[in-house]
């Protein structure tokens, strides 16, 4: 096929002239193709390094002027983390025109969200969700650099199925926010409403919707704005999507306005998944597809919420004691239900709920396998789910015991229900008992069952 | 309890299909200078990144077909196949360019009752290297006739000097999408190429849509690739 680059062709980076060599097309898109390459000269006795090097086409180039610039900037600007697969340094070659870019390779642990939505990949919905918060997290870091990502869509974003680690792909439209120079206006289904109406120019608001469309994506496997008002439209083409998504987005679950509801035979994943989620996670989408598309500026979901929200609906999963599956606890339901919780999705029963840590307003099911991290004990604390501060484990001696270990280098304080208080130093355990409260040093769990 | 290896609920994002047809000049003018074996061997070469295409598009289900003219005008492949499953059949040249009857094959199966009730809009495209020999008019009027006709995307190739622009200009029926001129096989291959990945995933998901995008057609189109210059088998 008439690739832009064959394999063994070699390139330089501009700045060293170090020699990149070519191994093998890894995909294309609309700006550019993307291979696997090493970067290195054995001449030179270098080690080499593998390497992902885009290259574009020479109609792309042509389309958008400013990316040299825009490129050397985001190069220069560095990666706001390691989940992007950031550009490192632009290449050129003897041979052919045009220029490209070296970044991170994706490792092979990673899927597509596309994967995700076509069900090739079946992650837990605790990998969902992390993925979800990961993302959340890596969309606020890169808007608290200044600048803004202009074309989230499940294209360019892949996680680890097994972790719910993500990589962000694409990275050559990132650009400083509220500056004109981004060749591209967005993908289709994700452009927020006032782009795809040309009111207006992606920036950091733009990524907040479609950051919204991207986690109900994950989440309920279906589009926010496609109901019956989709089902209505037999060709689905250019005027049809200016409509649905940008003169007259209604949101599926709009809870003023029922014109447009996803239909049974149509709409199913979204029938299917909605009602499992918790009230407050529903509550983020409605806000994000009703106050968000009337007040652009104002009305839509910040990523410092999508954070702490995604990380309590983390907290609220608990597998069923029937089949295993898991479920999210939900407060209001089971305040609805007088103290149980709806019927488990997968075998309809009603599951015994684990024990359940309130700190604040805030509940933590405590299930077998939970942990604890800094934040839970400390609202200073940053996200961080690397090293758990507590972990859930059961009695050596008697099953039917279950405590909370210490895992911290400090002491925490317990109080019993009838007033008694112990000390739980580190890597102790303190039984899981209703009504106990502990003190973490900032701040106070209570266990109730 | 044990965690169990266990599906999420739901299925599939929902998606709807997406009619693509190949529409292919076989006479016997085709047959000179290896430009019907250039077109066989640029359909296949196409037909893995079309794959690629599909499988990254959950919007879509991608069918192919494929209708060759000559003397009259078959189905060469009448069944719309997903595209994982769509083989290509090398094409033979003889005869003249009855590329109205084509037309005609085409517009019967985008009648509302052969189309499904809720579709992306088709993608049509005419590869030919000459005049139509029959009612070219007659053809293109029956196809613009049917409403999912008018809403396809039609694109053509012209391959080598000898071929009818102006008949390919008003298929297209766009004033600012020229046919592509393909004057070798290194061309083809890329014009081919574009239209079975680019054009295919516009025609479902606009991916990474620029600004300038045309809002005069029914689909954004992304830029033409540009023809080969380096050619030593000029048509």
């Amino acid at each position: 096929m008439n690739q832009l680059l064959k394999p063994n062709q070699t390139v330089r980076t501009q700045t060293s002239q170090t020699l990149c060599t070519v191994d093998h097309l890894i995909g294309g898109g609309g700006q550019g193709e993307v291979y696997a390459a090493h970067l290195g000269d054995p001449a030179k006795g270098h080690s080499q390094t593998p390497v992902a090097l885009k290259w574009f086409y020479p109609h792309y180039l042509g389309q958008d002027r400013q990316l040299e610039q825009r490129l050397s900037d985001a190069i220069a600007a560095g990666p706001p983390s390691d989940r992007f697969l950031w550009p490192q340094e632009l290449v050129r070659s003897g041979e052919v025109a045009g220029f490209g870019y070296l970044m991170p390779l994706r490792e092979k642990r990673f899927s597509g969200i596309v994967d995700l939505v076509m069900r090739r990949v079946n992650p837990s919905f605790r990998s969902l969700v992390t993925a979800g918060f990961e993302l959340a997290q890596s969309y606020f870091l890169l808007h608290a650099k200044g600048l803004c990502y202009r074309d989230i869509s499940f294209g360019n974003v892949f996680f680890d199925p097994k972790t719910g680690e993500v990589r962000i792909c694409d990275n050559d439209n990132v650009g400083i926010d509220r500056k004109a120079g981004g060749g591209i206006g967005g993908t289709a289904r994700f452009m927020a409403p006032e782009i795809v109406r040309g009111d207006a120019l992606p920036s950091s608001q733009t990524d907040l919707f479609s950051l919204a469309v991207l986690l109900f994506y994950m989440l309920m496997n279906h589009h926010p704005l496609e109901g019956a008002r989709e089902a209505d439209i037999r060709c689905f083409d250019l005027p049809a999507m200016t409509r649905l998504y940008g003169d007259e987005p209604i949101f599926i679950f709009d809870p003023t306005d029922d014109r447009n509801r996803p239909l049974p035979g149509y709409h199913d994943n979204a029938l299917a998944l909605w009602p499992l989620y918790p009230a407050f996670l529903r509550e983020f989408f409605t806000r994000s597809f009703t106050a968000g598309i009337r007040d652009a500026s104002h009305g839509r979901v910040r990523e410092s919420e999508w954070r702490a929200g995604l990380v309590r609906l983390r907290d609220s999963i608990y597998y069923c004691t029937h089949c295993g599956a898991e479920n999210f606890y939900d407060s209001e339901a089971v305040r609805a239900n007088g103290g149980s919780p709806n019927p488990c999705w997968s075998c309809n029963r009603i599951p015994q709920l684990p024990p359940r840590m309130r700190l604040n307003r805030e509940i933590v099911l405590l299930n077998h396998d939970t942990r604890l991290f800094p934040h839970h004990l400390d609202e200073r604390e940053q996200y961080n789910f690397r090293s758990p501060v507590a972990k859930v484990v059961q009695h050596p001696r008697n099953p039917q015991i279950w405590g909370l270990q210490n895992l911290t280098g400090e002491k925490w304080v317990s109080r019993e229900q009838d007033g008694t208080t112990f000390d739980v130093l580190a890597g102790q355990t303190v039984t899981l008992a209703s009504g106990t409260r502990i003190h973490f040093g900032h701040r106070e769990g209570e266990i109730r069952f | 309890m044990e965690e169990m290896e266990r599906k999420l609920p739901g299925g599939a994002l929902s998606s709807r299909p997406l009619h693509f047809i190949w529409i292919a000049d076989c006479s016997g003018s085709m047959g000179q200078r290896g430009k019907i074996q250039a077109l066989n061997n640029a359909i296949r070469e196409a037909i893995p990144h079309m794959v690629a295409v599909a499988n990254e598009n959950p919007n879509a289900q991608v069918l192919v077909r494929a209708v060759k003219f000559s003397n009259g005008s078959q189905w060469h492949v009448a069944k719309a196949t997903p595209m994982e499953q769509f083989r290509w059949e090398d094409l033979e040249a003889d005869g003249v360019t009855d590329m109205g009857k084509a037309l005609q094959l085409v517009a019967e199966q985008l009648d509302v009752t052969a189309m499904p009730a809720r579709a992306l809009p088709p993608v049509l495209v005419l590869v030919s290297d000459g005049k139509p020999t029959d009612d070219f008019s007659g053809g293109l009027r029956a196809l613009m006739e049917k409403p999912w006709g008018t809403k396809a995307v039609r694109i053509a190739i012209a391959i080598g000097d000898d071929a009818d622009k102006a008949t390919l200009q008003r298929f297209i029926g766009h004033p600012e999408l020229e046919p592509l001129q393909a004057n070798n096989a290194e061309s083809l291959v890329r014009y081919i190429k574009w239209v079975s990945t680019a054009v295919l995933q516009s025609a479902s998901s606009p991916a990474s849509q620029t600004l300038d995008a045309s809002p005069t057609t029914n689909v954004p189109l992304p830029p033409v690739p540009e023809a080969a210059p380096d050619a030593t088998d000029v048509w």
